[in-house]
């Protein structure tokens, strides 16, 4: 025996109950994905649109002080109504739903590329490799070994929804300099809150469940792919169709953007901007709005004005409950299939 | 007591993996011998909380199996019988995120799994990934990443399974180490009778979900009352019928003939048949019993007439 023995320490630390048991995994999952130089690539491209909303709302708060600063910047502003140049405070509920409302609407297509690429190893792997004796027999319930995992993903799309939306909101608050801002935009934070939850959670659900179908994380991925593309073509074939009502809830993205416009209200924010352009329709239709969608809706109005619904992007679409309800439909599948595929260690060899 | 379990039964539809078993094991090494589907697998899963028993109940190190399976994981250390891994991940990080797992400080897990994987002599290894480490290495990194929380029990589940002798013996050595010199308490489930007897004192024989036979390993292989085994210089055949004209019997068993005396007759009566038939002893022993012996002995007695 060695004088001084060097193989087999006692440990004196203490196991910590601080942090929940699912954090371990969460924690090593995101650090794992990190190394993926794609993954990286994805998460600060779907950052771009976040800079756009920042950049939005500064200078919508700055429009509202009627800053000096904008000064350079007037030409942009002299096409609006004159009731919201004159008052733009009123119509500021309205700006930042449907900026918000857009912003997260362009994080759909992120929040479907991140969980295509960081999900399909998650659990397909561990069934590969037999893990899952392993996390049972460390101090982990099923439920906790589920949670890590869809916190994994939850963590991606949370960064690329909730995250920027908060910032944005902040610096929004900030640039207002209007106590009276919070009052009139909480809704929206709430919205942009529960929206990236839903999204975090649909998404994190479903491919956490098509992982556990295979233990080929290409076919994982193709699963995915097939949700997403295949049901947005097969929606869109069904336009063609007298049941076109009913397509979108043929599209994963369609349903969750429903569901979106209803947490929102953004139909509301949308009649409210477009009675405003109707009341100075004369003057929208000889100087049309300078950007975006007031332009679009500026257009849209003066070929549709008995249209009821004035949001440009929104299709002929279900009522937003039957798109809630494909969405619980599809978590709920998920969790069947998450709780037969990934069985605990109760069963005979 | 470390593990205590009382009328534990455990059915899967029509198999019965244990059938009202009642044990006690003692600290130390103890091993947990029995043939395929005795149920020693489902004892393990049960004492960690991992399954759910029909009736009875146990504890672990104190612990109940059925209020706090959590804790009785936290404080033991488990390496499963299959081919297991944590895919991806390099060997120290394996050992970290179990270290992780079951509550350990990141921080600490990482320099605890560096520390481990250097007593399990995967040092080398330690920063390739895992999928490429051969049988014997990944049974060393299981062990790695069950002990890297220094629990108060260790239980090995068949962990020389599939591996070479040298190998084998590597893992035997590590588990002796752990029980001898570090103090750590064993639990060693096997159907390879040297590797229970290499490493413990303690053995529990299971068959049909029940405890055929439990005690410490030199007490259960106790000497035979009125059996020896006896090597003489001259004629072996001969002194045997001299034996059996006495009442004794005698069996040639390779050089040397296993007798057992009449009842009433004592080892003076070997040296003084030898001593009339100026025959010489060579070698003369009580007969003990082989941990095999008590193995098949066991499992002889609980089969149905």
């Amino acid at each position: 025996m060695p004088i001084l023995d060097q193989g087999y320490q006692h440990w004196n630390g203490r196991l910590g109950a601080r942090a929940p048991r699912w954090w371990a995994i969460t924690r090593q999952g995101v650090k794992v994905q990190l190394k993926n130089r794609w993954v990286v690539m994805t998460l600060v491209g779907a950052l771009i649109p976040a800079l756009g909303l920042v950049a939005f709302l500064a200078l919508w708060g700055l429009f509202e002080q009627k800053s000096a600063i904008l000064t350079p910047l007037l030409f942009l502003f002299q096409n609006l109504p004159e009731e919201l140049r004159a008052g733009p405070k009123g119509y500021r509920s309205a700006v930042w739903t449907i900026s918000f409302s857009t912003f997260l609407e362009f994080q759909i297509f992120a929040s479907m590329m991140l969980t295509l690429l960081v999900g399909p190893d998650l659990i397909s792997q561990d069934l590969r490799f037999n893990a899952l004796p392993l996390y049972f027999s460390k101090p982990l319930r099923r439920v906790d070994y589920f949670i890590g995992k869809l916190g994994i993903i939850a963590a991606f799309l949370l960064a690329v929804t909730l995250a920027p939306a908060v910032l944005a909101y902040v610096v929004g608050l900030g640039f207002s300099l209007d106590p009276a801002t919070l009052r009139d935009t909480w809704r929206v934070l709430a919205a942009s809150t529960a929206f990236s939850l839903i999204v975090a959670a649909s998404a994190g659900l479903l491919m956490l469940a098509f992982s556990s179908l295979s233990r080929n994380s290409r076919h994982v991925t193709a699963l995915w792919v097939g949700l997403w593309m295949v049901g947005n073509v097969a929606s869109g074939a069904m336009m063609a169709t007298p049941q076109r009502a009913w397509a979108p809830l043929l599209s994963y993205t369609s349903n969750l953007g429903n569901v979106r416009d209803a947490l929102f209200g953004v139909d509301a924010e949308w009649e409210k901007l477009s009675r405003l352009f109707r009341a100075g329709r004369e003057i929208a239709q000889s100087n049309a709005p300078p950007f975006g969608p007031f332009r679009r809706r500026a257009v849209q109005s003066s070929f549709d004005e008995d249209q009821p619904s004035s949001n440009p992007f929104s299709l002929s679409k279900p009522s937003w409950p039957w798109a809630a309800g494909v969405l619980a439909g599809l978590g709920a599948v998920s969790v069947v299939i998450l709780s037969t595929r990934v069985r605990s260690l109760d069963r005979l060899k | 007591m470390l593990i205590e379990l009382e009328n534990v039964t455990k059915t899967y539809g029509a198999v019965t993996a244990l059938a009202g078993l009642t044990a006690s094991l003692p600290e130390g090494a103890v091993g947990l011998l029995g043939p395929n589907g005795a149920g020693k697998t489902t004892m393990i899963r049960s004492l960690l909380g991992l399954i759910a028993v029909d009736d009875g109940r146990g504890r672990v190190m104190g612990m109940d199996i059925l209020a706090e399976p959590l804790e009785i994981r936290r404080k033991a250390g488990f390496a499963p019988e299959d081919e297991c891994l944590f895919p991806g991940l390099t060997g120290v990080r394996f050992v970290a995120y179990a270290g992780e797992l079951v509550g350990m400080p990141p921080r600490d897990a990482l320099q605890r799994a560096h520390e481990v994987l250097d007593y399990v002599e995967l040092g080398e290894a330690r920063y390739r990934r895992v999928e490429s480490y051969s049988t014997g290495m990944k049974q060393r990194l299981k062990i790695a990443s069950a002990i890297v929380h220094d629990p108060n029990l260790l239980i090995l589940d068949e962990p020389t399974n599939g591996m070479d002798p040298a190998g084998r013996e590597e893992i035997l050595e590590l588990c002796r180490d752990l029980s001898r010199a570090k103090g750590m308490n064993l639990l060693i489930s096997s159907h390879l009778l040297p590797d229970v007897e290499a490493v413990c004192e303690h053995v529990v024989v299971l068959g049909g979900g029940k405890v055929l036979a439990a005690g410490r390993i030199d007490e259960l292989k106790r000497a035979h009352d009125r059996q020896y085994e006896l090597r003489t210089r001259g004629d072996q055949r001969r002194f045997a019928e001299l034996l059996t004209q006495r009442g004794a019997t005698a069996e040639p068993v390779n050089d040397h003939l296993l007798i057992e005396l009449p009842e009433g007759a004592t080892v003076a009566m070997l040296w003084e048949l030898a001593d009339s038939n100026d025959e010489q002893i060579r070698s003369l022993r009580p007969r003990r019993s082989t941990l095999e012996e008590v193995f098949l002995r066991s499992l002889t007695l609980a089969e149905p007439n």
